[in-house]
């Protein structure tokens, strides 16, 4: 395992700016996952650092070498594909030996290295089998083991589990965690999935137009989002946003009218310090924060327009007279709220919720977030 | 089913039926033929044979068609070999490049495809004699090998835009160079593609009369349509023979055919793209 560095990596389609300098740096054995809108770049800045695409400034430095301007076989890193990308016409053998092959390596150094990667992904009965007589489950555990016959410097994994119906994902991503224990790979790993980056995730970098947004460990992201795009990007129902104003400020307080709201808020600040009476604001709350039936901070009463029993939990879309969300998961202004137990309420019943004061995050007009609920921790 | 689409379907297999046989007609035609003696050829033309008399078959192996046959072969198998590769090669360059170049290259290989051979034979013949080539194999091979190249690669130029990039991609991965993910991944791979190709170029070169003729005079060096014409003197013809002779000819491709048929219209069907 080696470290990876990104530094100040530009790639440009034309006159289209897909990557825009980004940086970072990755430890050894890190476990780090780009998660992003479609189209924001995730998926050409792994191709750029597999040497599929070019880039048109920066440097990727694997194990302290630059390694921009080598061949992708030459970069000491292995690729897992979205559709598998096995080879038809191999079996699994020769699939999982191909790279070790093309390397010159021999026979037996080959036989060993696929016979322990298969022992590790548990697929050595499939070994003479041909990929369209497995499962896809088995042919993304094939891909897996041809990526660790390499022995690579780092591994790439291209949504390697969005083919999967949710049962095997589910699986798939254990299994993903418990080969990250055993191997202690660097793995660079891009979904659009947030469950699998903030179940496997060390580091979490989240792309926004060819650029980072934040970068650092799941809850962080969660509790502590930079902006409003991290903001409402991480989380399931997204949070919910509602425009605002800052009414009055002094030393400990702020008040804030929120739009359609009766009634102003008093909120202590919280290193909010940059806020300023007569700013527009955002309000930001999640929607685990809204308690049934309470009456502090601000209240939200409404219909509930869809109800999602999901068994261990209930998601609701509150239809709110006034108060209506900004940029909402429903495009509709709804409330999303979830509560985390089985819940009788049923579609077009009325119920109130409450929100207290503490759960509020705050965004400036530039969507910076200036201020965190005061329940939440810092980092993990 | 509706009684429209009872109907629609009625007239297209009535119609299908009616080109098959239209299609079919003449080969049955020469099968017939080449049972007949000479005089119940021109006394019955369109009758079945009185008999199964493979005499005018012994008649047109006895003029050597085991030579043209091997000759033939040794044509077709060669030149095919050249077409197939040469094509692949370049279809493969051309539906992988973004140039601009490679797409005007492409419409001149298209366009190469519509000049008739008849338009070029003079001058065919006389770069022929002037290699030094003429009455030999390669006179005809080079050729057809030319002729062949023009719609093969457009054939496989269609396959190639929709052979899957990221086994390229995981190739490139695995260390290997363009040479290499050529003939290790897209090859291997391409075995309608491929398939088509060869029986398209294997019919046509089976059958191609006017170059064989013009290019090779030897006995020993004639393909089959030229050595059946041996059949056939100045004042006279033994057509059941040449009926004997073309139906022996006809078997081999017949065969190709037949073993390899679902790849020859897979890939005919993506010619659209």
């Amino acid at each position: 395992m080696s470290s990876l560095e990104l530094k100040d990596i530009v790639k440009n389609y034309g006159a289209f700016e897909a990557l825009k300098g980004v940086s970072c740096a990755v430890e050894p054995g890190e476990f780090v996952v780009l998660v992003g809108p479609s189209g924001c770049g995730k998926s050409t800045l792994l191709r750029s650092i597999a040497g599929l695409e070019s880039i048109s400034s920066g440097e990727i430095v694997i194990g302290g070498a630059d390694v921009v301007g080598r061949e992708p076989a030459d970069r000491g890193v292995a690729m897992v594909f979205q559709n598998y990308a096995l080879y038809p016409h191999m079996t699994v053998a020769q699939n999982m030996g191909f790279a070790l092959k093309m390397a010159g390596r021999s026979r037996g150094e080959i036989d060993q290295a696929v016979k322990r990667a298969a022992e590790i992904l548990r697929i050595t009965p499939q070994l003479d089998r041909k990929p369209k007589a497995l499962s896809g489950g088995q042919k993304q555990r094939v891909a897996i083991g041809r990526a660790i016959t390499r022995s690579p410097d780092v591994f790439l994994f291209d949504e390697p589990l969005s083919n999967l119906d949710a049962a095997l994902r589910s699986q798939m991503r254990i299994e993903l965690g418990r080969l990250h224990d055993e191997l202690r790979a660097t793995i660079i790993y891009v979904t659009h999935d947030q469950t699998e980056a903030m179940t496997l995730a060390d580091r979490i970098v989240v792309m926004n137009d060819g650029h980072f947004a934040q970068i650092g460990s799941p809850l962080e992201l969660y509790n502590r989002p930079a902006n409003r795009f991290v903001a409402g990007f991480l989380g399931s129902p997204r949070m919910n946003f509602f425009n605002a104003a800052v009414v009055s400020a002094d030393p400990a307080n702020i008040t804030v009218r929120v739009e359609g709201a009766g009634d102003d808020l008093v909120l202590p600040r919280n290193g909010d310090a940059a806020l300023e009476a007569g700013g527009r604001i955002m309000i930001g709350i999640r929607p685990e924060a809204f308690a049934l039936g309470a009456e502090d901070g601000l209240t939200f009463a409404g219909i509930a327009r869809v109800v999602e029993n999901l068994g261990r939990e209930t998601l609701l879309y509150l239809d709110c007279p006034d108060l209506k969300t900004v940029d909402s998961e429903s495009q509709e202004g709804y409330v999303a709220v979830q509560q985390s137990s089985q819940f009788t309420g049923r579609h077009g019943e009325r119920f109130s919720f409450g929100v207290s004061a503490d759960a509020f995050f705050v965004f400036d007009g530039d969507g910076n977030t200036v201020r965190f609920p005061s329940s939440t921790i810092s980092s993990q | 089913m509706s009684n429209r689409a009872t109907l629609l379907l009625g007239v297209s297999y009535g119609f299908m039926s009616l080109w098959s046989l239209f299609v079919m007609a003449p080969v049955a035609l020469m099968l017939a033929a080449a049972f007949k003696s000479k005089r119940a050829i021109f006394l019955d033309p369109l009758g079945f044979p009185d008999n199964l008399n493979f005499d005018a078959f012994q008649r047109a192996w006895d003029t050597g068609m085991n030579v043209f046959l091997l000759n033939s072969a040794i044509v077709t198998v060669a030149s095919v070999a050249v077409i197939v590769l040469c094509s692949g090669m370049a279809a493969y360059v051309l539906a992988r490049s973004p140039s601009r170049m490679m797409q005007l290259i492409y419409l001149l290989i298209v366009a190469g495809f519509a000049v008739p051979v008849q338009a070029v034979l003079v001058p065919l013949f006389q770069m022929i004699s002037a290699a030094g080539l003429l009455n030999s194999r390669l006179a005809i091979i080079l050729p057809y090998a030319a002729y062949g190249i023009p719609f093969t690669t457009i054939l496989f130029y269609a396959f190639f835009l929709d052979f899957p990039r990221e086994l390229e991609e995981a190739a490139r991965l695995d260390g290997c160079g363009k040479i290499s993910i050529f003939f290790r991944i897209i090859v291997p791979l391409s075995g309608p593609a491929i398939a088509s190709a060869a029986i398209f170029q294997t019919v046509f070169i089976w059958n191609e009369f006017v170059l064989a003729l013009l290019m090779l005079t030897s006995p020993s060096l004639k393909t089959l349509p030229v050595g059946i014409l041996q059949l056939q003197a100045e004042w006279t013809a033994d057509w059941p023979a040449i009926m004997a002779g073309l139906s022996i000819a006809v078997v081999p491709v017949l065969i190709i055919f037949v073993a390899a048929q679902k790849y020859f219209v897979r890939s005919l069907a993506g010619l659209g793209k």
